[in-house]
């Protein structure tokens, strides 16, 4: 029997990635995503585990990296945080493109300015339009999990897509947590061997990334839309077998969390969705009908499995821990699209958004009663009188 | 929602940074044996750490689970250990403190003669200096960083053994015998327990 053991999120990721048997690694440091490289290059050097260990010029050479190596047929990984996410942005694109399935752990970090080590989601977040599978986890347990969770549907014939694994820096990526390691025996029974489809090879030259003429663009892209339409049925595949194999009781997209029978309900993804979870239980006790929607996966965008979830609750207060400036909201990214995805129920929800946690503040249990306070007049007089607040001011 | 026992640990980076994490992993380990709720980490803000500026590791303790874990900083601690005698000169190192709260420092020098340069001296209820040097010997174990302060590799094995016995003595919030079943240097651990120099103040 697997035995508990405390590890942060960062350790939890290099486990994960050791346990999926990585092939190539290419690193190249910034904090608080490097503890990752740390472990991972440890383990290598110990012999735990047999990798090919990269150190790129910077992430953009670290994308590009694990692109190659990805092409040729290795199960590949690589991380970031912060400015190093966005300084490999002309990668993402390719790389989805090109259907190669590597892995990209992210630690959330503010970008500059403030630039500090806080956790931030802007970060990952400006990627979304790029074609990969974007997620989050809560705790050092679910990045672990998450990292196989996320190979195993990027690998899968019907995507070959790259992923992202997303974490909050220091909240989870620096504070030791509660995690269970996966048995081989589980590790193999869940996660097939990467089949790579065409690869780069030197007895059978294929030619990968070509130039297409103009009219090829739009079939392209239509095809890598309806790729999505078919992920969310291997995710929940994948979510099931986890489950089933590792014990655990995930929802494939959301959380939810008291949610039956709320009325009013926080909508946020990452860690601060443990304060969130406690602070749902204070409310309650003090005869507030508050629940939580946890947001598991940004790509593919579980529209309808959301508007399931929240299409009951009289008023939602998003968390925002990513800004849009000029957006139509006024305030952070989520919003968007949680709307949107209730927009054609006959009775909806009035929706706010909160913009808190910016900077790697924490958010107080305190600032959770001001939200349900807000929240609450919201049902009260049935309208949403601002698109955004301001926590922490 | 249960009483959160802040304990804040200075050392200094790289050269020491490995004594610092085996004493805060050390203390939450031998809590959590006595069914504690401990959490242990490092201050995010010092990282990553330099050769010889100081940082800071933390402990938190409390009867029920931590409900709120994401605190950055221990901004009450009631004890403060201090594994290298000269950083009391520089740094408010009692900054936060409640009067009546603790302060124990690894040193061979006396009590008193520490407490001239110690600020805000006045909100001491206790202070304790062990010799954890002259007891081990050992100072540096380890120069391997590992963020976040999980790596309990060889833990134990410099003055942290001492320290974490002196700790127990002094504020009887970890007990002896279950540090016994943590440290590698277990007699120097019992050691620190009994050679440590304990004053009460007004």
């Amino acid at each position: 029997m697997a035995k508990e053991q405390m590890m942060t999120g960062c350790r939890a990721a290099a486990e994960g990635a050791k346990a999926a048997e990585v092939e190539v690694i290419c690193s190249y440091p910034i904090r608080p995503y490097t503890a990752i490289m740390m472990e991972l290059a440890k383990m290598v050097a110990n012999g735990e585990l047999n990798a090919e260990f990269i150190h790129g010029e910077g992430e953009h050479a670290q994308v590009s990296v694990v692109l190659g190596a990805s092409a040729s047929g290795a199960r590949a990984f690589t991380g970031s945080s912060g400015v190093g996410v966005t300084y490999a942005m002309e990668v993402y694109s390719p790389m989805a493109g090109g259907r190669y399935p590597a892995q990209m752990s992210i630690a959330d970090r503010t970008l500059d300015p403030p630039g500090d080590f806080g956790s931030e989601h802007t970060d990952a977040m400006s990627t979304r339009d790029q074609g990969w599978l974007l997620g989050w986890a809560c705790s050092p347990q679910e990045v672990y999990d998450n990292t196989l969770i996320s190979y195993r549907v990027g690998e899968d014939h019907r995507v070959m897509l790259p992923q992202m694994v997303c974490q909050d820096g220091y909240f989870i990526s620096h504070i030791p947590d509660k995690v269970i390691l996966g048995e081989r025996s589980q590790v193999k029974e869940f996660l097939p061997p990467y089949r790579p489809i065409g690869p780069l090879s030197i007895t059978h030259p294929v030619s990968h990334g070509p130039q297409i003429r103009p009219d090829q663009g739009a079939p392209m892209d239509a095809m890598r839309a309806q790729t999505f339409l078919a992920v969310p049925k291997v995710i929940e595949e994948a979510t099931a077998d986890f489950n089933r194999i590792f014990g655990r009781k995930y929802d494939p997209f959301v959380e939810q969390y008291k949610l039956k029978d709320a009325d009013i309900a926080f909508f946020i993804m990452g860690a601060h969705s443990n304060t969130c979870r406690t602070s749902v239980d204070r409310l309650r006790k003090k005869g507030v009908k508050a629940g939580m929607a946890r947001l598991r996966w940004v790509r593919p965008w579980p529209t309808h499995q959301l508007a399931e979830a929240l299409g009951h609750v009289k008023a939602v207060g998003v968390v925002e821990t990513s800004t849009s400036y000029g957006g139509a909201m006024r305030g952070g990214n989520l919003i968007h699209e949680l709307r949107a995805s209730l927009y054609d129920l006959d009775k909806r929800p009035l929706v706010t958004s909160f913009m808190a946690g910016l900077g790697g503040e924490t958010i107080w249990p305190a600032d959770f009663d001001y939200m349900a306070k807000v929240l609450t007049e919201m049902v009260k007089e049935k309208r949403t009188k601002n698109y955004v607040y301001w926590i922490g001011m | 929602m249960a009483k959160v026992h802040e304990i804040t640990v200075w050392t200094r980076g790289v050269i020491m940074d490995k004594e610092g994490r085996d004493v805060i992993n050390i203390f939450a380990k031998a809590a959590q044996m006595d069914g504690k709720h401990a959490q242990a980490f490092d201050n995010y803000e010092d990282l990553p750490d330099r050769v010889l500026v100081t940082t800071r590791k933390y402990v938190r303790l409390s009867d029920e689970e931590i409900e709120h874990k994401y605190v950055y900083t221990n901004d009450e601690p009631e004890v403060v250990v201090i594994l290298e005698a000269t950083i009391v000169k520089g740094i408010d190192i009692l900054r936060g403190m409640k009067k009546g709260g603790t302060l124990i420092i690894n040193t061979n020098r006396s009590i008193d003669s520490m407490l001239k340069f110690i600020p805000n001296a006045k909100l001491l209820g206790t202070i304790a200096t062990v010799d954890a040097d002259g007891i081990t010997g050992v100072r540096t174990v380890d120069f391997s960083g590992s963020e976040g302060g999980v790596d309990t590799s060889g833990i134990g094995k410099g003055i942290a053994s001492p320290v974490c016995g002196a700790i127990a003595k002094v504020t009887g919030m970890i007990k002896k015998e279950n540090l016994a079943k943590i440290v590698s240097d277990v007699s120097g651990m019992e050691r620190g327990y009994k050679e440590v120099k304990i004053k009460k103040l007004g």
